[in-house]
C-alpha cells in the first residue's frame, strides 16, 4: 500500500488549510443556528418593528397613540442627529421614524388633520407600510368618534378600547414555519466539501501528475492498475474520512436531531453530496496546471457554488433569473433537499427529497464523465 | 530614469497572471455572485409589494369583509386576492404562492368560531402582520361603528362618511433619497477587499528589493543607482496597476451589475486611489519586516487581507457595526473598515465630514507603515547574504 500511505503523506503537508474550513464551517453554522433559535415562537405575534418616537404632544391623543404602538412594536427614542439616524435606519435598527407636533390633539380636533403627523421611513418599504396602516386606523377611529359628538376624552377612550380588538390569527397546521437547528448544521455543508474535497483531493492528484513523478512512477514495478486504485481508495477514505468526521461534530451537537427520520435522511443526503464534490474535485483537478490554480478554482467554485445554490441566502430572497441558473448547480438541490427533509414524516412520503438526492447523484456522475474526458485528452495530446 | 523604470515595472506587473486573476477576476466572480443571491434582497424583503392572498368563503359569509378585500385590491392595491376552494387555498399557502389565506364563514379549525372571518398565514413576517393589521382593522371599525350606533346614532352618517374618507394624517418624509439597506456593505466590503490585495503586489516589490530575500533584489542593490531611485518608481507602477484594478471592478459593479455605489465619482476615484496606496504600502511594510521566507509573509499578508475585509462585512453583513459597539477602536484602524466607510459615507451622508475623517485615518495609516518601512529599509547594509 505504497501509494495509498504516499496518498495520506501528501495530504498531511496540506492539513493546516483543511482544519481552516473546519474552523469557517464551524463558526458559521454556530452563528446562524443561534441566530435563528432566538426568534422560535409557536403562537404568530405579529413582526415587532422598532419605531423612533418624539411626542411633543400636549393634548391627550398623542399620547394615546403611542401608547397604543408600543402595545405592539418597541419604541425608543431619536438619535441626536441626522447621520445617526441614517446609520440606524440602514442597518434596520430603526424602522420608522414618528414626529408628533405640540398643537397635535389641538389640530386634530378641528379638523386640520392632513398630513398632521410626520413620518421618516425607508422610501417604499414594506415596513413604514405596516406602520403607517396602523397609524392611520387608529387616528380614523378616533376621528369617527369626534365627528359622530363624542368629546375627546370619550373617543380617546373608545378608540383604546376598540384597538383592542385581536385578528384570529394561526398557523397553517403542522406547519409553523420553524427550522430544526439541525438543519442549519446541513446548510453550509455544500460549501465546506467542495472546497475540502478540491484542496484535499486536488492537490494529491496534482502531485502524482507531476510529469517527472508519474514517469518515475510508471517505470516501477507496481502495475499501473495498481497504482490507480491505490490513489482512488485514497480518494475515497479521505473523502469518507471528512464524512465522518463532520457528522460526528453534529453528532456532539445535536444527537437527538441525527437519530430522527429527517436526521438520517440530511445523513444521506451529506454524503450523497460529498460523493458528488469528491467527483467535482476530480474533475477540476483534470483542469489545473499547478496547485495556486487549484486554489484559485476551489474558491471561485466553493463560493459561486454555494452563493448560485442557495446555501448563504436564501432561495426566496433571489431573482427569478438567478433562481433558473441554479438548477444547473448541484449545491441547488442539496438545499432543495435539506428544506424538503424537514418537512417528512416518514420514509415512503419522501419522494421530492429522493428526487433531489438523484440530481445530484447525476451531477456526481457528469464531473466524473468530463474529467475521464479530460484526462483521456490530455493523455492523447502528450 | 524613473519613467523608464516605471514603465519596466508597469509591464512586468501585467505578465504576473495570478495576480491578474485575484485582482481582476475574482472580484468580478464575487461581485455577480453577491448580485445574483443580493440583488433582489432589496425588491422581495424591502420593498412593499402587493400581497397575494387566498381567500376563502364558504357558508355564512361576511358580505362586508368580502368588499373590504375588493376594494384593497383595486384601489389600495394593498394585496391580490384569489378566491378558492378550501383545499387549493392549503395547497397554494404551503407552496409559498399566497402569504396567507382569509377564511370566512366556515373557520379553519373545527373549534373555531362560525360566523368569523379568520386569517392563517405558514410564517411570521412584516407582510403577514400586514394582512393581521386589516384583519384586526375591519374587527375594529366593525366594533367602532357599533358603539357609535348604540351610545349616538345621530353621528353614524358623518361617521361612515368618515371612514370612506382617503384622508392621509402622516405626511412621509424621506432620509435617504434612495431606499438602499445594508447589503449595500457587501459591496463596499468586497471594493475593499480588492484594494487589500494590493499588499500581495507591495510584497513583491519589497522582495525584489531586499537583497537578503531574492537573488534579483541582491543584483539590483549592487548596481550604481540610488536605492531609492530604483524603488520608488517600482512602488508608482504597483499602485498605478492596483488603482487600475480597483477602477475595473468599481465600473463592473456600478455598469455592468448596477450596483448603486452613488454619483460622486471624482471621490470614489480617490477612494480608489489612496486605498490601492494603503494595499500596496502595506504589502511592502510587511515584506520589509523580519527576513521570513516570501511564502510565509504571503500568508500573513492573505490573513490580514482576508481578515481585514471579514471585519468590514465581506462574509457577514453589518460586522462593523457589531464591532463599532464592542471594540470601537478596531474600527478605527481596520484598514478594510476605513475604505467600506469612506465609501458608505460618501453614498449616504450629504456633507463630506465623516468622508474625510475616514480618509484621513487611511492617510494616518499610510504615512505610519510607510514612515516604518523607510526607517526599516533605509541605510541597509550587508556584510554578507
Amino acid at each position: 500500500m505504497q501509494v495509498f500511505n504516499a496518498f495520506f503523506k501528501v495530504l498531511n503537508k496540506n492539513k493546516g488549510q483543511l482544519v481552516l474550513y473546519v474552523v469557517i464551517y464551524l463558526s458559521i453554522t454556530l452563528l446562524m443556528g443561534n441566530m435563528a433559535q432566538d426568534n422560535e415562537e409557536q403562537v404568530f405575534s405579529g413582526v415587532s418593528l422598532d419605531i423612533g418616537v418624539e411626542n411633543e404632544d400636549q393634548g391627550m391623543l398623542g399620547e394615546a397613540l403611542v401608547e397604543y404602538l408600543n402595545g405592539s412594536h418597541n419604541l425608543r427614542g431619536i438619535p441626536d442627529n441626522k447621520e445617526k439616524l441614517q446609520d440606524a435606519m440602514y442597518y434596520g435598527e430603526m424602522d420608522y421614524v414618528l414626529e408628533i407636533p405640540k398643537d397635535f390633539s389641538e389640530k386634530f380636533k378641528n379638523e386640520e388633520r392632513e398630513g398632521l403627523l410626520e413620518g421618516t421611513i425607508v422610501p417604499g418599504s414594506n415596513s413604514a407600510y405596516l406602520i403607517e396602516n396602523e397609524i392611520e386606523g387608529f387616528l380614523k377611529t378616533a376621528a369617527m368618534y369626534l365627528s359622530a359628538g363624542f368629546g375627546m376624552e370619550e373617543a380617546v377612550s373608545r378608540t383604546a378600547e376598540d384597538m383592542e380588538q385581536e385578528g384570529h390569527v394561526e398557523f397553517l397546521e403542522g406547519d409553523d414555519g420553524n427550522l430544526p437547528a439541525g438543519y442549519y448544521f446541513f446548510q453550509y455543508i455544500p460549501y465546506v466539501f467542495i472546497t475540502m474535497m478540491i484542496l484535499g483531493v486536488g492537490v494529491v492528484v496534482k502531485t502524482f501528475q507531476n510529469k517527472d513523478l508519474s514517469d518515475r512512477n510508471k517505470c516501477s514495478a507496481m502495475p499501473f492498475l495498481k497504482q490507480n486504485l491505490q490513489i482512488l481508495l485514497g480518494c475515497f477514505s479521505y473523502m469518507a474520512a471528512v464524512y465522518v468526521i463532520f457528522m460526528l461534530m453534529i453528532g456532539c451537537c445535536m444527537a437527538g436531531y441525527l437519530f430522527t427520520i429527517q436526521g438520517f435522511l440530511s445523513a444521506v443526503n451529506a454524503f450523497l453530496f460529498a460523493v458528488c464534490a469528491l467527483s467535482f474535485s476530480w474533475f477540476t483537478a483534470q483542469l489545473a496546471k499547478n496547485v495556486a490554480i487549484l486554489n484559485a478554482i476551489s474558491n471561485v467554485f466553493g463560493l459561486g457554488f454555494s452563493f448560485l445554490g442557495g446555501v448563504f441566502v436564501p432561495l426566496e430572497v433571489m431573482g427569478d433569473q438567478a433562481k433558473k441558473m441554479a438548477k444547473y448547480v448541484p449545491s441547488y438541490w442539496y438545499v432543495i433537499a435539506n428544506h424538503d427533509i424537514q418537512k417528512v414524516a416518514g420514509l415512503s412520503d419522501a419522494g421530492d427529497v429522493y428526487q433531489s438526492f438523484l440530481m445530484v447523484l447525476v451531477f456526481a456522475f457528469a464531473f466524473l464523465a468530463l474529467g475521464l474526458v479530460v484526462n483521456r485528452m490530455k493523455i492523447r495530446g502528450r | 530614469m524613473f519613467f523608464r523604470l516605471y514603465k519596466y515595472s508597469l509591464l512586468q506587473s501585467t505578465r504576473d497572471r495570478l495576480a491578474l486573476f485575484w485582482n481582476l477576476i475574482f472580484p468580478i466572480v464575487l461581485g455577480s455572485l453577491f448580485q445574483a443571491a443580493f440583488g433582489n434582497y432589496m425588491e422581495k424583503e424591502i420593498l412593499f409589494q402587493q400581497i397575494p392572498v387566498a381567500y376563502v368563503a364558504e357558508g355564512e359569509a361576511d358580505g362586508n369583509f368580502t368588499e373590504l378585500l375588493k376594494i384593497l385590491e383595486e384601489e389600495n392595491e394593498m394585496v391580490t386576492v384569489e378566491e378558492v376552494g378550501r383545499k387549493e387555498a392549503e395547497k397554494l399557502l404551503q407552496k409559498g404562492d399566497v402569504q396567507g389565506i382569509y377564511y370566512n364563514g366556515e373557520p379553519q379549525k373545527e373549534d373555531g368560531d362560525k360566523g368569523q372571518v379568520s386569517l392563517v398565514v405558514a410564517e411570521q413576517g412584516i407582510e403577514q402582520t400586514i394582512l393581521q393589521s386589516v384583519l384586526e382593522q375591519y374587527g375594529q371599525n366593525k366594533s367602532t361603528l357599533l358603539q357609535i350606533a348604540a351610545k349616538n346614532p345621530a353621528g353614524l352618517p358623518e361617521a361612515l362618511a368618515l371612514l370612506e374618507d382617503k384622508q392621509a394624517f402622516v405626511k412621509e418624509g424621506n432620509i435617504m433619497d434612495a431606499p438602499t439597506n445594508n447589503m449595500m456593505d457587501y459591496f463596499y466590503s468586497l471594493i475593499a477587499m480588492n484594494c487589500l490585495m494590493g499588499a500581495l503586489i507591495g510584497l513583491t516589490a519589497a522582495v525584489e528589493f531586499k537583497a537578503d530575500l531574492t537573488p534579483l533584489a541582491a543584483r539590483r542593490v549592487v548596481a550604481s543607482t540610488s536605492r531609492f531611485g530604483v524603488l520608488l518608481p517600482d512602488l508608482a507602477a504597483k499602485i498605478t496597476m492596483q488603482f487600475f484594478y480597483i477602477m475595473f471592478t468599481i465600473a463592473y459593479l456600478s455598469f455592468a451589475l448596477k450596483v448603486p455605489l452613488g454619483e460622486r465619482w471624482a471621490f470614489i476615484l480617490l477612494t480608489a486611489m489612496v486605498g490601492s496606496m494603503l494595499g500596496v504600502i502595506l504589502g511592502f511594510f510587511i515584506g520589509v519586516v523580519g527576513r521570513s521566507q516570501q511564502g510565509i509573509k504571503e500568508g500573513i499578508c492573505i490573513v490580514i487581507m482576508l481578515g481585514s475585509s471579514f471585519f468590514s462585512g465581506l462574509m457577514v453583513g453589518g460586522m462593523p457595526r457589531l464591532i463599532e459597539t464592542y471594540v470601537p477602536v478596531f474600527n478605527h484602524i481596520n484598514p478594510a473598515t476605513l475604505i467600506t466607510k469612506a465609501l458608505y459615507s460618501l453614498n449616504m451622508y450629504g456633507n463630506l465630514a465623516q468622508y474625510a475623517q475616514s480618509m484621513g485615518k487611511m492617510g494616518l495609516l499610510i504615512l505610519t507603515l510607510g514612515i516604518g518601512a523607510f526607517l526599516l529599509v533605509r541605510r541597509e547594509r550587508y556584510a554578507s547574504i
